[in-house]
């Protein structure tokens, strides 16, 4: 709770120097304001007197997700610094908007009320809807903007039919009275479950799952990079939290579960045959977001005392590698004169070994390759579905996950290949620092795989 | 009462539907408000009448005008419709028959509508929904500032004029 206070006063603060103060303070403060809130939100590991226990319940498992979601964004707020150096204007409230953002998503990961839900979701959305179009000379960033405004508010539509045909069942809105009242037969009621139905799709909206992903190519593509990077991770994880929370609470009724299971199914598809035809950079990733979102599907799916935990471990890998790639992204753009095909990688080895072997080590754990973070999490999936008795799910999203490392290997052979001239990479120290800790983290995390949530 | 529901029910149906099918867009805003209008018919039906009044200041007033004033604003006529291609008519079509072939097979073996709440004569009068607001719902209502703010702050950034410099 106080985390929450602490993020929402932060980013007033945030826009007040903006006005009058210097614009070399404002990522410094936000850093402190965020680390400040990770000693917050730890400190509610025991969890105490719960605050609004009818709205918002802080257990283990939202504070290890609000912690991961704020190293996250301290991690892009580092690389923050550079990447809107040369912008003169709005950046207090670019940072401002993300802090917001993260404010929604606390809510995300810890409601215990469909309207803190609905809440949560507009707080983490409509920031973006502006961030995507934080580049206002720019048609596609617009475009993105737009794209992403109107198909999220349509998916908000559905999302909010859903909440008022479960209202129309239960007669409230609190989870735990909504649990009671299933527990005495209503959970076969036909208005709940299209009301579940309802709410499912605004949250596969958010976490681009098939066949609600259309929207995600464009708007990575257009949208600033460090935007698509908070986008590609904060709100997945926030919004899988969410999806978890919905799930756990609301159990999964036979025909919800069919539901997500087609919708695992196409999404791991769709994300991973997809990509093999990307040549953008961004759209790659956005592709590859996908695939990863049917990955994560699959752990909800399988509803088990484990799911949290492993998508926990799962978004917050995903998360770090995907940050440090969008960093090194960044850095090969300025280099190509912001060309963003994957061949803008070519001589990457030869510019800067350790990026280029830190890049590696981001693109294996994606891909997945034992001895990476990656590797745990989807090996973590895997036995979760399996143990749930999806054996045929999880041999599938074992072969798509085979085959999904063939597009990140080709990333990593243009890295590897020497160009005819030499990329000149302009890596300033603050960058390194977050390229590196993503890759050590990777690592790192393979090693001593997290076990928190229990 | 029966009578008065079955009434503001199906105004509320038809104009929806013209607000769709309306081919010029002033039609479709005004049929708009006589949908917003039915519906605070309904909330009236329900005992809230604060709601109602609000529903018809906020949205029959302000956002309706706003409305309207943007659409004279764009000016727009035959020449500025977008056209569309018979394909994304097609799609259309699949998708929302797709859509209503879900809708009508979930609910094939009939709905049970019953009222879980029993009537309370004194809910929907200012003072209770104070009381809601500011006692049960305080949370949501302070954390809603959040969304309001950052919504502004949008609209000021995109909405601002670049300096022509840079």
């Amino acid at each position: 709770m106080s985390a929450l206070i602490l993020t929402s006063v932060l980013g007033v603060v945030l826009l007040y120097f903006g006005l009058f103060g210097n614009k070399k303070l404002l990522a410094p403060v936000g850093i402190v304001g965020l680390v400040a809130a990770l000693v917050l939100s730890w400190t509610g590991w025991n969890p105490g007197i719960m605050e609004f226990p009818t709205m918002v319940e802080f257990d283990r498992m939202s504070v290890l997700f609000n912690c991961a979601m704020i190293v996250v964004t301290i991690l892009i707020f580092l690389f923050g610094i550079d990447y809107y150096e040369r912008m003169e204007e709005n950046v207090a409230e670019h940072y401002a908007l993300m802090i917001f953002s993260l404010t929604g998503a606390f809510l995300l990961t810890s409601y215990t009320n469909l309207l803190m839900l609905f809440l949560g979701i507009e707080i983490l959305s409509i920031p973006l809807y502006i961030l995507a179009g934080g580049k206002k000379r720019s048609y596609r960033s617009s475009e993105a903007s737009f794209k992403y405004f109107l198909l999220g508010s349509f998916a908000t539509a559905f999302f909010l039919m859903g909440i008022a045909l479960i209202y129309g069942v239960t007669a409230s809105f609190d989870l735990h009275v909504i649990q009671a009242k299933l527990a005495t037969g209503a959970s076969s009621n036909v208005l709940f479950l299209l009301g579940s139905f309802f709410v499912a799709i605004g949250l596969s909206f958010k976490v681009a799952a098939v066949p609600f992903h259309f929207w995600s190519p464009d708007v990575y593509e257009g949208a600033p990079t460090l935007v698509t990077a908070f986008m590609a991770t904060v709100v997945k994880t926030a919004a899988f939290a969410g999806f978890y929370r919905f799930v756990q609470m609301t159990g999964l009724p036979p025909a919800l579960a069919n539901t997500l299971l087609v919708m695992t199914v196409l999404t791991l598809l769709v994300g991973n045959v997809v990509a093999l035809r990307q040549s953008q950079f961004k759209r790659l990733m956005a592709y590859s977001s996908i695939a990863h979102s049917g990955f994560l599907l699959m752990a909800i799916l399988a509803n088990g005392v484990m799911t949290p935990n492993t998508l926990f471990y799962y978004t917050f890998t995903y998360a770090l590698a995907t940050v440090g790639l969008f960093v090194v992204l960044t850095l090969a753009k300025r280099a190509a004169n912001g060309n963003e095909a994957i061949t803008i990688f070519r001589g990457l080895f030869r510019a800067n070994p350790w990026l280029a072997f830190v890049t590696m080590l981001l693109l294996l754990s994606l891909a997945g390759i034992p001895l990476t973070a990656g590797f745990i999490a989807k090996y973590q999936v895997f036995m979760l579905a399996i143990g749930a008795g999806f054996i045929k799910t999880a041999v599938f999203a074992v072969v798509m996950a085979l085959v999904g490392i063939y597009y990140y290997v080709l990333v990593i052979r243009e890295a590897f290949t020497p160009a005819e001239e030499t990329p000149v990479l302009v890596v300033s120290p603050l960058n390194w620092l977050v390229i590196t800790l993503c890759g050590i983290s990777v690592v790192a995390f393979a090693v001593w795989p997290l076990n928190l949530v229990g | 009462m029966q009578y008065l529901f079955y009434f503001f029910a199906a105004i509320s149906i038809i104009s929806a539907l013209m607000v769709v099918s309306a081919r010029s867009p002033i039609n479709s805003v005004i049929a708009l408000i006589v949908c917003f209008l039915s519906i605070a018919g309904h909330y009236i039906l329900l005992n809230a009448q604060f709601l109602a009044v609000v529903h018809i200041i906020v949205y029959t007033g302000a956002i309706m005008v706003l409305f309207l004033f943007v659409i004279m604003l764009l000016n727009l006529n035959q020449r500025t419709e977008p056209q569309k291609k018979l394909m994304t008519r097609i799609a259309a079509v699949v998708a929302g028959g797709a859509f209503l072939l879900t809708l009508l097979g979930a609910t094939r073996q009939g709905l049970q509508i019953a009222a879980v709440n029993p009537e309370d004569a004194s809910v929907g009068l200012v003072g209770h929904v104070g009381m809601a607001l500011f006692k049960d719902y305080l949370l949501p209502f302070e954390v809603s500032s959040v969304l309001f703010l950052s919504a502004m702050v949008g609209a000021m950034m995109l909405g601002k004029k670049e300096k022509a410099t840079a």
